[in-house]
Protein backbone atom coordinates (compact mmCIF):
# COMPACT_ATOMS: atom_id res chain seq x y z
CA UNK A 1 0.00 0.00 0.00
CA UNK A 2 1.28 3.40 -0.94
CA UNK A 3 0.46 6.22 1.46
CA UNK A 4 -0.52 9.54 -0.12
CA UNK A 5 -0.22 11.47 3.11
CA UNK A 6 2.61 13.98 3.17
CA UNK A 7 3.65 13.86 6.77
CA UNK A 8 6.51 16.29 6.23
CA UNK A 9 8.65 14.38 8.49
CA UNK A 10 11.69 16.24 7.38
CA UNK A 11 10.37 19.84 6.88
CA UNK A 12 12.91 22.58 7.13
CA UNK A 13 12.65 25.40 9.69
CA UNK A 14 11.96 27.85 6.82
CA UNK A 15 9.00 25.76 5.64
CA UNK A 16 7.57 25.63 9.15
CA UNK A 17 7.83 29.42 9.57
CA UNK A 18 6.16 30.02 6.17
CA UNK A 19 3.30 27.68 7.04
CA UNK A 20 2.85 29.42 10.39
CA UNK A 21 2.68 32.84 8.78
CA UNK A 22 0.04 31.70 6.26
CA UNK A 23 -2.03 30.25 9.09
CA UNK A 24 -2.30 33.74 10.64
CA UNK A 25 -3.68 35.39 7.46
CA UNK A 26 -7.39 34.64 8.20
CA UNK A 27 -7.02 36.31 11.58
CA UNK A 28 -5.44 39.43 10.06
CA UNK A 29 -8.17 40.03 7.41
CA UNK A 30 -11.55 41.04 8.94
CA UNK A 31 -14.23 38.58 7.97
CA UNK A 32 -17.54 39.99 6.68
CA UNK A 33 -19.30 37.47 8.84
CA UNK A 34 -17.73 38.90 11.98
CA UNK A 35 -18.30 42.48 10.70
CA UNK A 36 -22.06 41.87 10.43
CA UNK A 37 -22.09 40.98 14.07
CA UNK A 38 -20.76 44.45 14.88
CA UNK A 39 -23.64 46.29 13.18
CA UNK A 40 -26.60 47.48 15.23
CA UNK A 41 -29.85 45.58 14.71
CA UNK A 42 -31.92 46.93 11.82
CA UNK A 43 -35.47 46.56 10.53
CA UNK A 44 -36.34 45.21 7.10
CA UNK A 45 -39.80 46.60 6.52
CA UNK A 46 -39.41 48.10 3.07
CA UNK A 47 -39.19 51.72 2.02
CA UNK A 48 -41.43 54.57 3.14
CA UNK A 49 -42.33 55.62 -0.41
CA UNK A 50 -46.00 55.20 -1.32
CA UNK A 51 -47.21 52.19 -3.28
CA UNK A 52 -48.90 52.57 -6.67
CA UNK A 53 -52.44 51.35 -7.27
CA UNK A 54 -51.96 47.61 -7.92
CA UNK A 55 -54.12 47.28 -11.02
CA UNK A 56 -52.87 48.63 -14.27
CA UNK A 57 -54.34 50.77 -17.01
CA UNK A 58 -54.82 49.78 -20.64
CA UNK A 59 -51.22 50.72 -21.38
CA UNK A 60 -49.88 48.40 -18.69
CA UNK A 61 -48.99 51.22 -16.30
CA UNK A 62 -50.14 52.03 -12.77
CA UNK A 63 -51.74 55.23 -14.04
CA UNK A 64 -55.25 56.12 -12.98
CA UNK A 65 -56.96 58.40 -15.52
CA UNK A 66 -59.02 61.29 -14.16
CA UNK A 67 -62.73 61.10 -14.82
CA UNK A 68 -66.18 60.23 -13.47
CA UNK A 69 -66.26 57.07 -11.33
CA UNK A 70 -62.49 56.66 -11.58
CA UNK A 71 -60.28 56.55 -8.54
CA UNK A 72 -58.67 59.95 -7.90
CA UNK A 73 -55.61 58.79 -5.92
CA UNK A 74 -52.44 57.39 -7.48
CA UNK A 75 -51.36 56.04 -4.08
CA UNK A 76 -52.65 52.78 -2.65
CA UNK A 77 -53.40 52.24 1.07
CA UNK A 78 -54.25 55.92 1.33
CA UNK A 79 -56.74 58.08 3.20
CA UNK A 80 -56.89 61.82 2.98
CA UNK A 81 -57.61 64.80 0.77
CA UNK A 82 -57.45 64.46 -2.99
CA UNK A 83 -58.08 66.67 -5.99
CA UNK A 84 -57.99 65.72 -9.65
CA UNK A 85 -58.45 67.41 -12.99
CA UNK A 86 -58.04 66.59 -16.64
CA UNK A 87 -58.56 67.78 -20.17
CA UNK A 88 -56.62 70.99 -19.71
CA UNK A 89 -56.45 73.65 -22.32
CA UNK A 90 -54.34 76.77 -22.29
CA UNK A 91 -51.68 78.61 -24.21
CA UNK A 92 -48.33 80.25 -23.66
CA UNK A 93 -45.19 81.36 -25.44
CA UNK A 94 -41.70 79.93 -25.77
CA UNK A 95 -38.45 81.86 -25.48
CA UNK A 96 -38.60 82.60 -29.23
CA UNK A 97 -41.99 84.22 -28.91
CA UNK A 98 -43.85 81.35 -30.55
CA UNK A 99 -47.37 80.82 -29.26
CA UNK A 100 -47.69 77.18 -28.19
CA UNK A 101 -50.82 75.55 -26.78
CA UNK A 102 -50.74 73.07 -23.93
CA UNK A 103 -53.16 70.43 -22.77
CA UNK A 104 -55.12 67.56 -24.24
CA UNK A 105 -57.79 65.12 -23.05
CA UNK A 106 -55.08 63.15 -21.27
CA UNK A 107 -53.43 66.15 -19.60
CA UNK A 108 -54.29 65.47 -15.99
CA UNK A 109 -53.02 66.46 -12.57
CA UNK A 110 -53.74 65.46 -9.01
CA UNK A 111 -52.77 66.07 -5.43
CA UNK A 112 -52.98 63.74 -2.43
CA UNK A 113 -52.45 64.75 1.19
CA UNK A 114 -52.88 62.47 4.16
CA UNK A 115 -51.95 59.10 5.54
CA UNK A 116 -50.60 56.19 3.55
CA UNK A 117 -49.25 52.81 4.50
CA UNK A 118 -45.66 51.88 3.73
CA UNK A 119 -42.79 50.22 5.57
CA UNK A 120 -45.50 48.42 7.60
CA UNK A 121 -46.53 51.66 9.29
CA UNK A 122 -48.69 54.73 8.75
CA UNK A 123 -46.86 57.56 7.02
CA UNK A 124 -47.89 61.17 6.39
CA UNK A 125 -47.25 63.08 3.22
CA UNK A 126 -48.37 65.28 0.37
CA UNK A 127 -47.81 64.17 -3.23
CA UNK A 128 -48.75 65.38 -6.66
CA UNK A 129 -49.29 63.59 -9.95
CA UNK A 130 -48.12 65.90 -12.73
CA UNK B 1 -47.47 70.89 -25.86
CA UNK B 2 -48.73 71.00 -29.38
CA UNK B 3 -47.92 72.98 -32.46
CA UNK B 4 -51.37 73.14 -33.93
CA UNK B 5 -54.36 71.02 -32.90
CA UNK B 6 -53.84 68.76 -29.85
CA UNK B 7 -53.33 65.49 -31.69
CA UNK B 8 -50.37 63.10 -31.24
CA UNK B 9 -48.78 64.06 -34.56
CA UNK B 10 -48.50 67.68 -33.40
CA UNK B 11 -46.97 66.96 -29.98
CA UNK B 12 -43.63 68.74 -29.56
CA UNK B 13 -43.02 68.41 -25.79
CA UNK B 14 -44.37 66.29 -22.94
CA UNK B 15 -43.27 67.10 -19.39
CA UNK B 16 -43.67 64.80 -16.42
CA UNK B 17 -41.61 63.24 -13.60
CA UNK B 18 -40.04 59.86 -14.28
CA UNK B 19 -42.02 56.77 -13.30
CA UNK B 20 -40.64 55.49 -9.95
CA UNK B 21 -38.99 52.06 -9.72
CA UNK B 22 -42.05 50.96 -7.72
CA UNK B 23 -44.29 51.85 -10.65
CA UNK B 24 -45.68 54.92 -8.89
CA UNK B 25 -46.69 56.96 -11.87
CA UNK B 26 -45.49 60.54 -12.33
CA UNK B 27 -45.86 61.25 -8.63
CA UNK B 28 -43.50 63.48 -6.64
CA UNK B 29 -43.53 64.71 -3.04
CA UNK B 30 -44.91 68.18 -2.40
CA UNK B 31 -42.75 70.28 -0.08
CA UNK B 32 -44.17 71.83 3.09
CA UNK B 33 -46.32 74.84 2.22
CA UNK B 34 -46.67 73.57 -1.36
CA UNK B 35 -50.34 72.82 -0.85
CA UNK B 36 -52.56 75.37 0.86
CA UNK B 37 -56.20 74.74 1.68
CA UNK B 38 -58.67 77.40 2.71
CA UNK B 39 -60.28 76.95 6.14
CA UNK B 40 -63.61 75.99 4.52
CA UNK B 41 -61.84 73.35 2.43
CA UNK B 42 -63.30 74.74 -0.79
CA UNK B 43 -60.07 75.88 -2.45
CA UNK B 44 -56.84 73.93 -2.90
CA UNK B 45 -53.80 75.80 -4.22
CA UNK B 46 -50.80 73.72 -5.28
CA UNK B 47 -47.65 75.64 -6.08
CA UNK B 48 -44.20 74.19 -6.76
CA UNK B 49 -40.97 75.59 -8.16
CA UNK B 50 -38.27 73.90 -10.25
CA UNK B 51 -39.63 70.38 -10.08
CA UNK B 52 -37.25 67.91 -11.74
CA UNK B 53 -39.09 66.44 -14.71
CA UNK B 54 -38.24 65.00 -18.10
CA UNK B 55 -39.29 66.10 -21.55
CA UNK B 56 -40.40 63.17 -23.69
CA UNK B 57 -41.67 64.69 -26.94
CA UNK B 58 -42.59 61.30 -28.41
CA UNK B 59 -44.40 60.06 -25.32
CA UNK B 60 -45.91 57.44 -25.04
CA UNK B 61 -43.47 55.70 -27.39
CA UNK B 62 -41.41 53.31 -25.28
CA UNK B 63 -38.14 54.56 -26.80
CA UNK B 64 -39.05 58.23 -26.40
CA UNK B 65 -35.92 60.09 -25.32
CA UNK B 66 -36.18 61.71 -21.88
CA UNK B 67 -34.35 65.02 -21.54
CA UNK B 68 -33.94 66.53 -18.05
CA UNK B 69 -36.15 69.59 -17.57
CA UNK B 70 -37.64 71.78 -14.85
CA UNK B 71 -41.22 72.75 -14.23
CA UNK B 72 -42.80 75.38 -12.01
CA UNK B 73 -46.54 75.72 -11.69
CA UNK B 74 -49.50 76.98 -9.75
CA UNK B 75 -52.78 75.09 -9.82
CA UNK B 76 -56.03 76.12 -8.15
CA UNK B 77 -59.03 73.89 -7.52
CA UNK B 78 -62.29 75.55 -6.44
CA UNK B 79 -65.31 73.56 -5.34
CA UNK B 80 -68.57 74.11 -7.19
CA UNK B 81 -70.49 72.63 -4.26
CA UNK B 82 -72.05 69.88 -6.35
CA UNK B 83 -71.66 66.62 -4.39
CA UNK B 84 -69.86 63.66 -5.94
CA UNK B 85 -69.35 60.14 -4.62
CA UNK B 86 -67.39 57.45 -6.42
CA UNK B 87 -67.06 54.01 -4.90
CA UNK B 88 -65.92 50.65 -6.19
CA UNK B 89 -65.84 47.87 -3.60
CA UNK B 90 -64.01 45.56 -5.98
CA UNK B 91 -61.17 48.08 -6.20
CA UNK B 92 -61.42 49.08 -2.54
CA UNK B 93 -61.80 52.81 -2.98
CA UNK B 94 -64.33 55.44 -1.96
CA UNK B 95 -64.20 59.12 -2.89
CA UNK B 96 -66.54 61.69 -1.35
CA UNK B 97 -66.34 65.29 -2.42
CA UNK B 98 -67.56 67.82 -4.93
CA UNK B 99 -67.07 68.81 -8.49
CA UNK B 100 -64.63 71.65 -8.98
CA UNK B 101 -63.01 73.99 -11.41
CA UNK B 102 -59.28 73.87 -11.93
CA UNK B 103 -56.93 76.34 -13.56
CA UNK B 104 -53.17 76.45 -13.83
CA UNK B 105 -50.21 78.50 -14.94
CA UNK B 106 -46.83 76.96 -15.57
CA UNK B 107 -43.28 77.45 -16.76
CA UNK B 108 -40.97 74.81 -18.16
CA UNK B 109 -37.34 74.81 -19.22
CA UNK B 110 -35.15 72.31 -21.02
CA UNK B 111 -31.68 73.83 -20.50
CA UNK B 112 -29.79 71.38 -22.73
CA UNK B 113 -31.69 72.48 -25.83
CA UNK B 114 -32.19 76.11 -24.80
CA UNK B 115 -35.96 75.81 -24.69
CA UNK B 116 -38.27 77.48 -22.24
CA UNK B 117 -41.97 78.22 -22.23
CA UNK B 118 -44.32 80.15 -20.01
CA UNK B 119 -48.08 79.93 -20.01
CA UNK B 120 -50.43 82.85 -20.02
CA UNK B 121 -51.98 83.72 -16.66
CA UNK B 122 -53.87 81.15 -14.64
CA UNK B 123 -57.27 82.59 -15.48
CA UNK B 124 -56.81 81.90 -19.19
CA UNK B 125 -56.66 78.11 -18.70
CA UNK B 126 -59.42 75.64 -17.99
CA UNK B 127 -60.02 71.96 -17.37
CA UNK B 128 -63.13 70.11 -18.47
CA UNK B 129 -63.14 67.79 -15.45
CA UNK B 130 -62.17 68.46 -11.82
CA UNK B 131 -63.11 67.07 -8.43
CA UNK B 132 -61.88 67.59 -4.87
CA UNK B 133 -62.64 65.87 -1.60
CA UNK B 134 -61.53 62.91 0.47
CA UNK B 135 -60.67 59.34 -0.43
CA UNK B 136 -59.95 56.06 1.30
CA UNK B 137 -58.54 53.02 -0.47
CA UNK B 138 -56.65 49.79 0.13
CA UNK B 139 -56.29 48.82 3.77
CA UNK B 140 -58.23 51.93 4.86
CA UNK B 141 -61.29 51.09 2.78
CA UNK B 142 -62.94 48.79 5.32
CA UNK B 143 -62.03 50.77 8.43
Amino acid sequence: MISTTNSCAICSRRQILKAGALALVPLAIPSPIYALGDQPPMTANGGTDPYPIPWIDKNGSHNQPAGPNLEPSHIYHFKGRVARCSTFTGIGADNQGNRIAFGSPTTDYGVMQGEYWAARAAQQGTFTHI
Amino acid sequence: MFRGPAVPANQIHDFHPPIAPSGLYWVVPVPDQGLTITPDGNTFTLEMRNVAVVDQPRWPALDSTATPARMSFKMVWKSTGEPVKYEDATKHFRFTGTRATCQMEAEVAVPSIGFSWKSDSLTTSKSDFAIMGEEVNGRYYDT
